[in-house]
């Protein structure tokens, strides 16, 4: 069994990438006066979170590194390193990458790490980069069991990981209109993920592909992107700050404070951390399946009348 | 890549982006036309609750509300806007307007630039609410 796999860390490998590419995506958009917008605080914070986010994996990321080496010490299986191996694992990880992203946004205790890569309002290659701090706090490590107890190494997991963060990054634009249809039908692009970034109720929880965008056409969260509705990038209630520890926060403090209120149940307590978004003991706050039907059923009154 | 070679790059790259940002002239804040391009806003935030007697600040950032619900701020957010009511809200005066102190993290302080004026008319409606 193959213990010692190294692979290059891709990710890091591309920061020189990532900014060149958001200086080109920064110049078109003064030239052309067109395909997105920047701001400053905006941006910054975002480059501070993606920032953070490298910190944090170098901080932690020994934790997820030593579970599946526990797990690589378990399994009987190895699948060895030749090339159709690590595509076979890039697809795979990539269907592990859309349950993951799909439990962050339907579990608050994942969205709360999550939510911060969407508190922006501007959708930009900036926006790619405003990820995670707690991460590792989430747990969801664990989707990730199945790939090595089947036999990938664990570097090869996290090599097709890197890779697909990279894919994302330049879906982040909106530079970028359409893409030829076959590569639309197949493959993640901006268009898709402008509509994950949407916060109008028919956007909400779609597309939560990584690369390729069929996993959504399988699983029945596909929206393709509506010209008659121009995407409002941001979350349903906005920040009111551009500080990166609120950014990155927030949510968990929310969490808190909801499971912590006094005279609530125990199972108002674990609904709190562990239901979809916005839900709430007592019904003041919507959820995004309430807000899409209560949009739904508007829309529906409003073409009959 | 060495660690300190990353951490120059992610450094000198947030730091050149900024300034190219600046330069560009996309650091301006965004500024309400008028009363009703800030009711746009409230609505985009709270679209189930209509504003009334919108308020502008002097310098259009910032716009009082009242609701059903009671007074609420809407204010640029950079170049877009955050709104939020104002319930439980602490409010000091200054010489430049109201600062505004909300017990919520994601948007724990607003400073509203004001006549001595205005500050009268937004801290008696801010007064009414609970």
């Amino acid at each position: 069994m193959t213990d010692m796999l190294t692979y290059p860390d891709v990710v890091q490998l591309a920061v020189p990438f990532f900014i060149a590419a958001i200086l080109i995506e920064l110049l078109w958009i003064v030239i052309k006066k067109r395909g997105g917008r920047y701001e400053t605080r905006d941006a910054v914070t975002s480059l501070i979170m993606g920032a953070g986010n490298v910190v944090s994996g170098i901080l932690l990321g020994f934790i997820a590194w030593g579970f599946f080496m526990v797990l690589w010490g378990i399994t009987p299986l190895d699948l060895g390193t030749s090339w159709w191996v690590v595509a076979l694992c890039f697809v795979l990880d990539d269907l592990r990458y859309y349950w993951v992203h799909r439990f962050g946004h339907r579990i608050r205790w994942v969205w709360a790490s999550h939510v911060n890569h969407h508190s922006s309002q501007h959708y930009n290659l900036t926006t790619a980069l405003r990820q995670t701090w707690t991460g590792t706090f989430t747990f969801m490590m664990i989707i990730r069991a199945p790939l090595i107890l089947l036999g990938f190494h664990p570097a090869m997991v996290l090599f097709c990981g890197g890779l697909n963060l990279i894919y994302q990054f330049w879906i982040h634009t909106e530079a970028i209109g359409r893409m030829p249809r076959w590569f639309e039908a197949v493959m993640n692009t901006p268009s898709h993920h402008r509509v994950h970034h949407g916060r109008n109720p028919r956007y909400l929880d779609a597309n939560y592909a990584g690369v390729f965008i069929i996993w959504d056409k399988m699983f029945g969260t596909f929206v393709p992107e509506d010209d008659k509705e121009k995407v409002d990038f941001g979350l349903v209630h906005n920040l009111g700050t551009f500080n990166p520890l609120r950014v990155a926060f927030h949510e968990w403090i929310g969490i808190f404070k909801d499971v912590t209120q006094p005279g609530i149940s125990w199972k108002d307590r674990f609904s709190y951390a562990f239901a979809p978004p916005g839900w709430s003991h007592d019904g003041s706050r919507q959820t995004s399946e309430m807000i899409k039907e209560r949009h739904n059923r508007a829309n529906k009154s409003a073409s009959g009348s | 890549m060495p660690i300190t070679v990353l951490a120059a790059l992610v450094a000198f790259g947030i730091a050149g982006i900024a300034v190219l940002t600046v330069l560009f002239g996309f650091n301006k804040r965004r500024s309400f036309i008028d009363a009703d391009d800030a009711g746009r806003a409230w609505l985009r935030e709270f679209p189930d609750l209509e504003p009334r007697d919108i308020t502008l600040s002097q310098d259009g950032c910032h716009a009082l509300v009242q609701t059903d619900q009671g007074a609420g701020i809407v204010w640029s957010m950079g170049a877009d806007s955050a709104a939020r009511l104002l319930t439980g809200a602490r409010v000091k005066q200054s010489t430049e307007g109201l600062d505004i102190r909300l017990r919520d993290y994601t948007a724990p302080r607003i400073r509203a630039a004001l006549t001595p004026d205005q500050q009268t008319i937004w801290l008696n409606r801010i007064k009414d609410t609970p």
